[in-house]
């Protein structure tokens, strides 16, 4: 997943993700626990996360 | 008469209860997978966090918000928090906060007493700040950084971002509302509650599901667009802030335009702690005025402990944001936290930052420009038109409750 300059930190993302695979400080940032599901796409309040990689 | 409501956030769902009711066809569109917007529980590691405000109601049960939901039949309970609200002083000692006059020197003390008890009088007409006004009639720097923790708790915004009629306005509504109350179930027990009175008065909420226009017939909005699809409406109401309701519509009003324009965002960082000890030991507010960053903090599960798991304490804080390096505002509030409770063992569950398009306040409080728009039968609620002297929620229900005036709900 690609975080744009969009992110505002908020953590929803990081909430919604069911693979823990979030971190959060100031912006988001997926880890290697990601598995691209892209469930945090449409969690994303500002439009920041995209498939894209 | 139908109602459209775009946005199913506090503003959006407090509109469509109180039309609902009133016996309006109500129809909420929200973009979101989920509804409640920044006032949502967000459901982390068994704990109850929030996708925006934190689980408090400024003024309790005895606010505007508390009043518009008994109003809907929204059954909500809310804690009041005994005590209200405790300062930490720059000794590391606590007082309580009707106490805070108690640290001033007596020919202050009096002052503003006078100046409380006269405040309608002292009201300034200018656009003088907040801390310029405590500079002008006081000069001390307990009260201005009590200030800084109040304005930034409960605007974030520092003392010197408010204008002080703004702030006179909130002194008032706190004197005739008194202090704050946590919701049991926290935020998302509200919105989901008003989201029941809806359904149960047949109005409908869709969430995935984006307006990308408004519809006008000369002056007036007759409809909406959502996904490809037109939507009749008698009144369109907008839980989005004004300029992004601008920009649904061709809008040709330069003055609205222009005051809209500069209205600007306020920033705010919330760190939410997990404890097995109390942190704090009441549901009140926590002012911190001598901490390098956060402004205040409160232990929501002394009010509803099944806000965590069972053995476990949810702590959140809040902080302006001052500069515009957010990892260093961050990293001080995190200092902050260490430096404020140097001997108890907790963890750092999340940390929530919010700025630009999704704000602690699309309008920072004193500039908000009304509910109304150039188009008659389209108003804007929520935290982007929030009422006169109206703290965050409390705000956006005075907001509502112009608007419901307007209409003649």
């Amino acid at each position: 997943m690609k975080v744009s300059k969009k992110c505002v930190g908020c953590g929803q993302c990081a909430a919604y993700c069911p693979y823990d695979a979030i971190t959060v400080f100031g912006r988001a940032e997926m880890n290697e626990k990601c598995v691209e599901c892209g469930i945090c796409v449409e969690y994303c309040p500002v439009c920041a996360i995209s498939e894209d990689k | 008469m139908k109602a459209v409501i775009i946005g199913a956030g506090l503003g959006g769902l407090l509109s469509g209860a109180k039309l609902s009711k009133a016996g309006y066809d109500i129809e909420i569109f929200e973009r979101l997978p989920f509804i409640g917007g920044r006032f949502a529980n967000l459901d982390y590691k068994g704990f109850k966090l929030s996708t925006g405000a934190l689980h408090m109601i400024p003024h309790g049960s005895r606010g505007p918000l508390a009043q518009l939901l008994r109003e809907v039949g929204a059954q909500v309970k809310i804690i009041d928090s005994n005590p209200m609200a405790v300062i930490r002083t720059a000794n590391g000692g606590d007082i309580a906060f009707h106490d805070f006059r108690k640290q001033l020197p007596l020919t202050k003390n009096v002052k503003l007493g006078t100046i409380l008890l006269f405040s309608r009088k002292f009201k300034p007409k200018n656009n003088i700040s907040f801390k310029d006004w405590i500079l002008k009639y006081f000069d001390d720097e307990f009260l201005l950084k009590l200030a800084d923790s109040f304005c930034g708790w409960a605007l974030s915004l520092a003392a010197k971002d408010v204008p002080a009629r703004e702030m006179l306005e909130i002194i008032d509504n706190m004197y005739k509302y008194k202090g704050s109350g946590v919701p049991v179930g926290g935020c998302g027990a509200v919105t989901e509650t008003l989201a029941d009175v809806i359904s149960s008065n047949g109005g409908k909420i869709h969430t995935k599901s984006c307006v990308d226009k408004i519809i006008l017939d000369k002056d007036r909005a007759k409809g909406v667009g959502v996904n490809g699809k037109t939507i009749d409406s008698d009144i369109v109401i907008s839980d989005i802030g004004h300029f992004d309701t601008s920009r649904m519509y061709e809008c040709k009003n330069d003055e609205y335009l222009g005051k809209i324009k500069d209205a600007k965002p306020s920033k705010g960082i919330k760190i939410c702690l997990s404890s097995d000890e109390r942190l704090i030991g009441h549901s009140g507010v926590f002012f911190t005025p001598y901490a390098q960053r956060i402004n205040g903090i409160n232990e929501v599960t002394n009010a509803d402990p099944n806000l965590a798991p069972p053995g476990k304490h949810l702590v959140m804080s809040h902080q302006a944001v001052v500069s515009d390096n957010l990892n260093d505002e961050i990293a001080l509030g995190l200092l902050d936290l260490k430096r404020l409770f140097p001997d108890k063992k907790y963890e750092v569950l999340l940390v929530q930052s919010y700025s630009n398009g999704w704000p602690v306040n699309r309008v920072s409080s004193g500039a908000d420009t009304g509910n109304k728009t150039p188009i008659r039968n389209l108003y804007v609620v929520g935290d982007g038109a929030k009422g006169k002297g109206g703290i965050e929620v409390e705000g956006v229900a005075l907001g509502v409750r112009n608007v419901m005036r307007e209409i003649g709900v």
